[in-house]
């Protein structure tokens, strides 16, 4: 597979492996959280909307579905650094079930910031699911419930993942690679003079 | 959401300006008392009388350290609890800074409200019933405060014309048509677009926000060794987990005397996570001495749990948050 410009995309997860994962994810999901009332699925934006939508579709159970969007590190234009929620819940979480879609788990700052502001509005449980974790990369520990693959460090895009807002709508998931320049000589052909 | 700040000369009327502009707009109107009756929950409305737009002064070195220390919590919960509140209201913000919180906050808008200390006296006197020369000390002071307290926090000067989209001297004008002028400033803000700039980059360079300085958990603002600390201390702060800079130093070996021969210090020490982190930007085929460390102190202190970050997992960080490397 090849990407554009200075980058080079290898496919690291084919659409088949991911829909098949996703439906894995459904049914385990649907069966753990059987006959409970009020669920809410949290989907972070941007990055968990491709994984939320189609995850959603492999439930057999009632769900609410609501979004969360937060800044991200090197975004904020703020003099104070600190993360902010950008779009908040639509829906009150107190005394229900919240089951928290993510895209990626790395480091765990995100996540950890996330699950922090979530339980402060007393969920009666709280649980995560990640598309995709990276336990190589984690700085501070965080629990993750459900995952769909575990991959080594490497920068991914695709099926939500982006690279400067780039390759989210890829049905895979691909390692970007800096394209490595082949310096060609050119050899004329043509000798005039 | 919409943010008009309102910044005022002790004694102009601003308050009253920024009421009726609430009033007006329906904006929620954050003043002192919408931030103390919000503070208690924070627990630090003890603090506020004593930070509330003023500067510290006239206090000796060690309590200087002390006050500061707290200060420096007192307004970065304010500060949270603003941006915070403006992500779900429209808001009228009166003093504390608004207009450089929001300075580069595009839908803002920014007023100063000014009046000739003739009329500033007269209000004085009457509202706080004082005789013109106790009034004239009070506008004195106050308007010192809020001038320091601008310049001290956020490296700012409180007269910068720069930092305003609209001034408005209540000697001519009255409250309501200050008001009035401000709801239409607002509206025709809104409906054409934000064609104002902030101010140019060199003044943005030139800021010095004691507030946004790397600080750790203890509020102290460390010496880093290398511009990647300082880098990864403010991922830490923006992401809300506390830290601490080299807070402790193990022990690897001894000489037959008992003398500490090596030893290490870990960069941080995060108190929530029980973790102490290692950075290196060295390039892997260098790391090999601080690995002999790590391994050595993994085996007296089984029980400390310690991370390495080495250049490339510090390097694919900055490039998930977009960020160049800065050098040495």
């Amino acid at each position: 597979m090849s990407g554009e410009g200075e980058h080079q995309l290898e496919i690291l997860l084919t659409k088949e492996q991911i829909q098949q994962r996703v439906a894995e994810l459904g049914e385990k999901i649907s069966r753990d959280y059987a006959g409970v009332e009020e669920l809410i699925m949290v989907a972070v934006l941007r990055g968990s909307v491709y994984f939320a939508v189609d995850l959603s579709r492999r439930l057999s159970i009632p769900f609410t579905l609501d979004f969360i969007g937060i800044s991200s590190y090197g975004a904020t234009a703020y003099p104070l650094g600190v993360v902010r929620i950008t779009k908040d819940l639509d829906f009150s979480i107190t005394h229900k079930h919240v089951f928290l879609v993510e895209d990626i788990v790395d480091t765990g700052l995100t996540l950890n910031y996330l699950i922090k502001n979530l339980k402060t509005r007393n969920p009666q449980s709280l649980r995560v699911c990640t598309f995709l974790d990276l336990p190589g990369r984690r700085i501070v520990d965080v629990p993750v419930d459900y995952r769909g693959f575990e991959i080594p460090d490497c920068f991914v895009v695709g099926y939500g993942l982006d690279y400067q807002e780039r390759y989210r709508n890829l049905e895979e998931v691909a390692v970007l690679k800096k394209r490595i320049r082949q310096q060609k000589t050119q050899i004329p052909t043509d000798f005039s003079g | 959401m919409a943010v008009i700040t309102i910044s005022r000369q002790f004694g102009s009327g601003g308050e009253e300006v920024a009421r009726l502009v609430a009033e007006k707009k329906r904006y929620l109107l954050v003043n002192k008392a919408m931030i103390l009756e919000n503070l208690r929950s924070y627990g630090i409305s003890d603090d506020f009388d004593q930070f509330d737009e003023k500067n510290i002064r006239n206090i000796d070195r060690a309590e200087y350290r002390e006050l500061e220390k707290k200060r420096r919590h007192y307004l970065k919960t304010i500060h949270n609890f603003i941006y915070d509140l403006a992500i779900r209201e429209n808001l009228v913000i009166l003093g504390r800074g608004g207009q450089v919180l929001f300075k580069d906050f595009p839908p803002a808008l920014h007023v100063k409200i000014i009046a000739p200390l003739k009329c500033r006296l007269r209000t004085v006197c009457k509202s706080y019933g004082l005789d013109e020369a106790v009034a004239a000390r009070l506008i004195e002071e106050k308007d010192r405060d809020r001038q320091d307290y601008l310049r001290q926090i956020f490296g700012y000067d409180w007269l910068d014309l720069d930092l305003y989209h609209l001034v408005i001297n209540t000697g001519i004008f009255g409250l309501e048509e200050a008001a009035l002028l401000i709801v239409n400033a607002a509206k025709v803000k809104e409906e054409t677009g934000n064609v104002l700039n902030s101010l140019p980059d060199a003044k943005i360079q030139e800021q010095n926000f004691t507030v946004s300085q790397v600080q750790d958990a203890k509020g102290n603002a460390p010496s880093f060794a290398h511009p990647s600390e300082e880098e990864f201390a403010k991922m830490l702060d923006f992401y809300q987990i506390k830290w601490l800079y080299e807070p402790k130093t193990f022990p690897l070996e001894w000489d037959s005397e008992g003398n500490i021969t090596v030893a290490f210090a870990p960069d941080f020490y995060l108190p929530e996570q029980d973790l102490y982190v290692e950075l290196t930007t060295q390039k892997q085929k260098l790391v090999w001495k601080k690995n002999k460390k790590i391994r050595r102190l993994r085996e007296i202190y089984p029980h400390v749990k310690i991370k390495i970050i080495y250049g490339r997992d510090y390097r694919g960080l900055l490039q998930k948050y977009g960020i160049e490397e800065k050098g040495e």
